[in-house]
């Protein structure tokens, strides 16, 4: 990536993933006018987002100091801006911006949220790697002060969040999606209600496939008639509080949501199917969460993944990468809430090809045709990777193996989460065509020899 | 022999609609470390205990399951069924049970249900045979009411494990067996139990704990939750509603309803204290104790089980402690304000 102006002109350097003290010194060589390039919310004065990773590390984020980062400046906007993400919202929230948080349902409701001027969503659900980054329990133990128990997933960390009432600001609204979906963050939910949040219930249907009566999409059309219902209610409280707006601005919602879909699919299928993986796996899944809400400012977060598509095409059309050209190609099946993870297993020689990080509803496009907008994104929402069986869940992982495209499995569970413990021996039964490693993603501090030993196993196992 | 049993897992699946099909309704309500050791081939270590068990249960008597209904209501019992799905034949039939208030999903999916069944076992929903199957079993569960107002009694009249055989015999479906328990008078300390799920041979616990105390009341799912369903009617409409308006689970999102009715039955009961019975990694249940022993005050002993009997000496002196706690207090009792 060469970016040129009058005074400046910037290139990134070969291809590599580099530590925060190399950042730290390549930054001091950026031109000023590179820095004040890039800002959330198009605002100058306070919006510039581009920093050294070591800035994070001083305001909390201790796990930096541990994680290889990519070198690109693509890569650099990516981490400035999402690690800016708390700054935003009471950013956003003292510029008069509508800060709404919308949880559980993990990519639809904010794309109803966004269609309403000044109206920013956002997920306390993410805050579920801030106890990893951080290096910090405090908001675990502070959930198991408030009652959860400690073999529950670390998505508990949200509840503490909304208790220290510091990570975000206080949410104007919150909308709360429960059903089939997993026990663990319902719960949670609902102990926010109890904190005395109120929060607005929708409800998320089961999709129970029957292809053989239904064709496509395999379901009963009613199932996405209960959506529909549920995403009017979010509608009318929002234009019930911040004044109507016009379905024409749904479409336009959806159509920024379908481009951000867009690029992150052709990311995704560029860097799996590289000779050389042109990005490494942590910022792949910072990607993949984006699509989610954009990190709280959709539009330039879109200009960001539109700069690492860039990026990408680049070092794929010069065969250059940030990992050895035999890196042994494996799925990840659910995220880990510890960002170091995704280093350890690059640096034990394996490299990401497919991932099912339970949000596939965030993933796939959103029908622009179907006249009625609500109903699009009920069928985007359909597609849920925990709403329905888990052999539908897997069935990509499976095509890819049956594609020759991976060797192995790797999944990260959380002790005690709900669909964790029943989801599991299954995916190893349903992925029997290659080796699957299955391990519990520890409290932070908690990788130790003993998983970096099963994984070092793992690598021997599917090394050719 | 064709397979005489419909298994069905939750409180919310209308029993007479099984009971239509001319199987026996049994709800699956296992908890044997014999069957948790089988089902860990299938799922982790970390799963609901009584989800374990039961598809050890289901794994190892296939034979006898011509059918298994489920529905949604909890995260791990909906997925017992995809792994049912994946290792046995027998055909299983899972329904969307909202969490949220929203009847008219349950009440779409109770026809679906009906459907489905229809297809699997010709029921005859003719208006003569589905009015006598549900005044049959509401017959039941009034019987089991009648002898609930006993057990609350001052002194209480009925012993807890007599009532849970008693429940017992309405969940396997031998409901033609129930009758009224003689009368066990006791004027121990009285305690209400709530929590998660017990299982059919839990009937040890329930002995345990009335050596030193008396259960006068409970809102557990395998004992007498049944109870309060209350069918007003004889048609399939009187039925939906009759499951839907029960009392409520504590998985419905809000919960206020569950935690509405158990303030209620405290009071009922007329209560000294609180035993909640919840199974490891029932985190739903685990996640609402703070707020039950804020909101009713009482005191109130916690008990965790995996269904083993490994800590029964710790058991018997906690259960001692909280006996001789409550009879020190005197009589004091949960009054909604």
């Amino acid at each position: 990536m060469r970016i040129a102006q009058n005074s400046w002109s910037y290139e990134d350097p070969r291809p590599d993933k580099i530590d925060v003290r190399q950042w730290s010194r390549r930054f001091r060589g950026f031109p000023d006018g590179l820095i004040s390039n890039y800002q959330y919310f198009n605002d100058a004065t306070w919006g510039i987002y581009l920093q050294p990773p070591a800035t994070f590390m001083v305001y909390g984020s201790r796990e930096l100091k541990r994680l290889k980062l990519d070198n690109s400046l693509a890569a650099l906007r990516m981490w400035g801006f999402s690690f800016n993400e708390s700054e935003r919202l009471f950013r956003a929230r003292q510029s008069g911006r509508h800060v709404i948080a919308t949880m559980g349902d993990l990519g639809i409701v904010p794309t109803i949220v966004s269609a309403f001027k000044d109206c920013i969503p956002f997920y306390p659900d993410c805050t579920w790697w801030t106890p990893f980054f951080n290096e910090s329990t405090v908001l675990l133990d502070t959930a198991s002060e408030l009652g959860v128990p400690e073999a529950s997933c670390f998505v508990r960390a949200a509840l503490a969040a909304f208790h220290k009432k510091a990570y975000f600001p206080l949410p104007e609204m919150i909308f709360a999606s429960t059903g089939t979906s997993c026990d663990d963050y319902s719960s949670i939910m609902q102990l926010i209600e109890n904190l005395g949040r109120e929060l607005t219930w929708l409800e998320i249907p089961f999709r129970r496939l029957d292809r053989e009566r239904y064709g496509n999409p395999g379901y009963e059309p009613r199932f996405e008639e209960y959506l529909v219902h549920e995403y009017r209610i979010v509608w009318d409280k929002m234009t019930a509080r911040y004044g109507p707006t016009g379905l024409r601005e749904l479409s336009r919602s959806i159509r920024q949501a379908n481009r951000l879909r867009k690029l992150v699919a052709e990311i995704k299928s560029d860097v799996y199917q590289a000779a050389i993986a042109p990005l490494p796996a942590l910022e792949m899944m910072v990607i993949e969460f984006g699509n989610l809400y954009g990190y709280g400012d959709i539009g330039e977060w879109t200009k960001i993944v539109e700069m690492i598509r860039d990026t990408v095409k680049e070092r794929i059309g010069k065969n250059i990468g940030v990992l050895e050209p035999d890196a042994i190609p494996i799925a990840w099946v659910t995220p880990s809430a510890d960002p170091y993870l995704l280093n350890l297993v690059e640096d034990m020689g394996m490299r990401i090809a497919e991932t099912e990080y339970v949000i596939n509803q965030a993933m796939v496009l959103i029908d622009e045709t179907l006249k009625n907008p609500f109903h699009a994104l009920a069928r985007a929402f359909m597609q849920a990777s925990l709403i329905g069986s888990t052999r539908s869940r897997v069935q990509r992982i499976i095509s890819a193996i049956e594609q020759k495209k991976i060797r192995g499995v790797l999944i990260t569970n959380m002790l005690g989460g709900s669909h964790c413990a029943m989801e599991t021996r299954l995916i190893e039964k349903l992925l029997g065509g290659v080796p699957v490693l299955s391990i519990d993603v520890p409290a932070p501090f908690g990788i130790t020899e003993q998983i970096r030993a099963r994984l070092a196993a793992f690598v021997e196992t599917i090394t050719p | 022999m064709a397979a005489q049993l419909i298994g069905y897992a939750c409180s919310y699946v209308p029993v007479e609609l099984l009971a239509l099909t001319g199987k026996r309704p049994y709800r699956l309500l296992h908890g044997t470390q014999e069957h948790i050791m089988a089902s860990e081939t299938y799922v982790r270590i970390d799963a609901c205990p009584l989800v374990k068990s039961n598809i050890g249960f289901i794994m190892s008597n296939q034979q006898e399951f011509a059918a298994i209904v489920g529905s949604t209501g909890c995260d791990m019992a909906r997925r017992l069924f995809d792994i049912i799905g994946e290792y046995c034949q027998i055909p299983t039939f899972v329904f969307d049970n909202p969490r949220t208030d929203r009847y008219q999903i349950y009440s779409d999916e109770i026809d679906w249900l009906i459907d489905e069944l229809s297809k699997k076992f010709d029921i005859d929903l003719n208006s003569k045979r589905l009015a006598e199957t549900i005044e049959t079993w509401q017959g039941k569960r009034n019987l089991y009411s009648r002898v609930t107002e006993q057990q609350r009694n001052h002194p209480s009249r009925i012993a807890s494990y007599d009532m849970f055989t008693l429940a017992g015999k309405y969940h396997q479906g031998l409901i033609s067996d129930m009758s009224s328990p003689e009368e066990n008078i006791s004027d121990k300390p009285r305690v209400y139990l709530i929590g998660s799920a017990i299982s059919y041979e839990s009937i040890w616990l329930l002995e345990l704990i009335e050596k030193y105390l008396r259960i006068v009341g409970d809102s557990v799912c395998g004992f007498s939750r049944f109870s309060e369903i209350n069918i007003n009617g004889t048609d399939i409409d009187a039925l939906k509603h009759g499951y839907y308006d029960q009392y409520g689970c504590f998985n419905k999102r809000p919960n206020t309803k569950f935690c509405e009715g158990l303030g209620e039955h405290l009071c009922d009961s007329d209560a000294q204290g609180i035993i909640t019975f919840t199974l490891d990694y029932c985190d739903v249940y685990e996640f609402e104790l703070n707020r039950i022993q804020n909101n009713f005050d009482m005191p109130m002993l916690r008990l965790r089980s995996d269904f083993s009997r490994q800590n029964l000496s710790q058991l018997k002196v906690r259960l001692e402690a909280f006996a001789e706690l409550l009879n020190d207090r005197g009589h004091y009792a949960y009054r909604a304000e």
